[in-house]
């Protein structure tokens, strides 16, 4: 061990489908300089040690995307996560292959779920066929304009918030944060003509199911910030559209239901997400937490200086004025 | 030490046996709580979702409030301490704060950025010091392995929360060891309850609830502890729909935060609202050394 160097620790997964009965981590040391990017430590146990070692990667830039995985439990770019501190924090080097994507062996997984989702946003500008694109020429935007995309377009599709999302490893119809972000770009671009349609559809298909638990934005090696862009879509959504959905009537909800004492009344707000009606199904389970916490059914007392509450909502929500 | 307290929604009223822990543990340590009924609720992260600029100016006003009295101001949920620092961060925009400020101003609300957001967790380690926890503890904990549940927001997103690292923190484990317990680590600590989509599709709430409380279990967890009520609600009030989603019995009783530090200081149990679980945190409490029940 030459002085800069240390010894790294490697506990990588090893699996092949169908081959071998359960994944297994095999352990590897190399004497690595503190900078070394992970990959370049995967590379060099798979052309020194153990050519059977299966992985993707290209670039070793974070440009191309490829080699998302994850590195002591964290989904991130194994090209541009550096060995010394992964070491400093935590011993040792446990990679993983990605989340919520089969593993194909190793850590290669299959993205077609990620890619599926993807697709079924329409990831192309729609122009309105009565105002075609000038051919052969530019179309400028303002900054203003462009500000608005707020950073989406950096996105180099690598996964690793997909990877990262509860939601997506939870529930099939949520779309993921990578999905959404994109929606976010073309809603946003003053060249496509099916905005309202895009905000419209996403209320149905999954834009609900977001934790904002900002993992997603924790993941991503480009600064997007799903979450954040997410949340604009909510808002664009419902001024498209209103509440159609549980999720949109549970945020007018308790926007409105803050509006009337300052505080949250707990059982208004399930009436209001879910009707009168729709809070049926909730009683029987809602009845055994009342016996223990009886405040969810009673009206909260107000707050004192509720008359500026409403002032600041006269001024802000212009919700009434649709 | 005097702090504007913000006890947030639940912890007013549905969890208030969080409140009624929270004054127990400042009273013994000496926490001046200043009280604010003009406080509103912070949004919970919905009225964002709804109108973003409506729930910085609402939060805006809260703050203002905290700045009027020169105190800083103390959350004890995940979810308001982000949704207060969030706000105070989007003020720094200069586009934002002038929309902002043309509301408030008018309304006589000055607001100027200039009290500090902390939450009980952090108080109690950065402030009170971890040295002086432990001169406190009348009955240490040992024995008693708990999983600490940090709630997001507390974390997340990292660069703009300006805390711990969110994938290892050890704040709350800091606190635990303080008190005696034991902590345990497990991946889903730094996990999301499954709160924020409880109104919006329960199931799928409850198993990434369950997933969470499992973690711990399969971690070697008696109990979990929680600093955010609205995580204590997806992980106490609903764990028996969460566990017939996952499959598996959990049986977790799940703490909050200044419940433990209160067991610690020698509070009676009956004094800390352990009747209002829905989980009965008994069999945790069983665990404990004869000394410390």
């Amino acid at each position: 061990m030459s002085a800069d160097t240390i010894p790294v620790t490697f506990d990588v997964y090893r699996f092949q489908p169908g081959k071998d009965a359960t994944p297994r981590f095999q352990r590897y040391t190399l004497d690595l300089t503190p900078h070394t990017p992970v990959l370049t430590g995967l590379l060099r146990i798979r052309d020194e040690i153990d050519p059977s070692l299966g992985l993707r990667y290209s670039c070793r830039s974070a440009i191309c995307g490829s080699c998302a995985m994850q590195v002591n439990s964290k989904s991130r770019l194994a090209c541009e996560t550096q060995v010394g501190p992964e070491v400093e924090l935590h011993g040792r080097i446990v990679v993983e292959p990605m989340l919520n994507q089969p593993v194909v062996r190793d850590l290669v997984v299959d993205q077609s779920p990620f890619w599926r989702e993807y697709q079924k946003i329409e990831p192309h500008l729609k122009v309105d066929p009565r105002r075609p694109m000038p051919v052969g020429k530019v179309t400028p935007m303002t900054p203003a304009q462009v500000d608005r995309f707020q950073g989406t377009p950096r996105c180099i599709a690598c996964a690793a918030c997909y990877s990262a999302c509860p939601a997506v490893g939870s529930d099939p119809a949520f779309p993921g944060p990578m999905a959404l972000a994109k929606l976010y770009r073309f809603a946003v671009d003053p060249r496509d003509a099916a905005r309202q349609d895009r905000l419209v559809r996403i209320q149905t298909e999954g834009l609900w199911l977001c934790l904002r638990c900002h993992l997603c934005t924790e993941a991503c090696p480009k600064d997007v910030r799903p979450s954040e862009r997410i949340r604009d879509l909510k808002e664009m959504a419902i001024a498209v559209q209103g509440a159609t959905e549980h999720g949109s009537k549970h945020a007018v909800g308790f926007k409105r239901n803050i509006r009337e004492g300052g505080t949250l009344n707990e059982m208004k707000l399930v009436r209001q997400t879910y009707g009168i009606f729709g809070m049926l199904p909730q009683l029987p389970y809602g009845l055994k937490i009342w016996r223990k916490k009886p405040e969810v059914a009673r009206r909260p007392p107000p707050i004192e200086g509720r008359e500026e509450l409403e002032g600041i909502y006269r001024e802000l929500d212009r919700e009434g004025e649709r | 030490m005097k702090l504007a307290y913000y006890p947030g929604c639940v912890a007013k009223e549905s969890g208030r046996e969080l409140d009624l822990s929270t004054r127990w543990v400042c009273q013994a340590l000496g926490i001046e709580l200043a009280e604010f009924p003009k406080f509103s609720c912070c949004g919970s992260g919905f009225i964002d979702e709804a109108n973003e600029l409506l729930s910085i100016a609402i939060n805006a006003r809260n703050l203002a409030i905290a700045e009027a009295a020169g105190l800083d101001l103390m959350t004890v949920c995940s979810t308001c301490q982000g949704m207060l620092s969030l706000a105070k961060l989007r003020m720094e925009d200069p586009a934002v704060r002038a929309k902002v400020d043309a509301t408030l101003k008018p309304l006589g609300i000055n607001y100027r950025g200039t009290s500090k957001v902390t939450h009980l967790l952090r108080v109690l380690v950065e402030d009170v010091g971890l040295e002086a926890i432990r001169a406190k503890v009348k009955r240490p904990l040992a024995g008693l392995k708990v999983g600490a549940f940090y709630g997001c927001h507390l974390l997340r997103p990292a660069d703009e929360m300006d805390w711990e690292s969110p994938e290892e923190p050890h704040a709350f484990e800091n606190l635990l060891s303080a008190l005696g317990a034991e902590p345990v680590l497990y991946r889903g600590r730094v996990m999301c309850c499954g709160f924020p989509i409880q109104f919006v599709k329960a199931e799928t709430a409850g198993r990434i609830a369950g997933r969470q409380i499992l973690d711990a279990k399969d971690h070697g967890a008696d109990a979990m502890a929680t600093p955010c009520p609205l995580c204590h609600i997806s992980l106490d009030a609903y764990q028996r729909p969460a566990a017939k989603l996952v499959g598996r019995p959990l049986d977790m009783p799940v703490f909050h935060l200044p419940q433990l530090v209160a067991l610690a200081f020698g509070a009676s149990p009956k004094d800390l609202g352990f009747s209002r679980h829905m989980v009965s945190p008994e069999a945790a409490l069983a665990k404990l050394a004869p000394s410390a029940r």
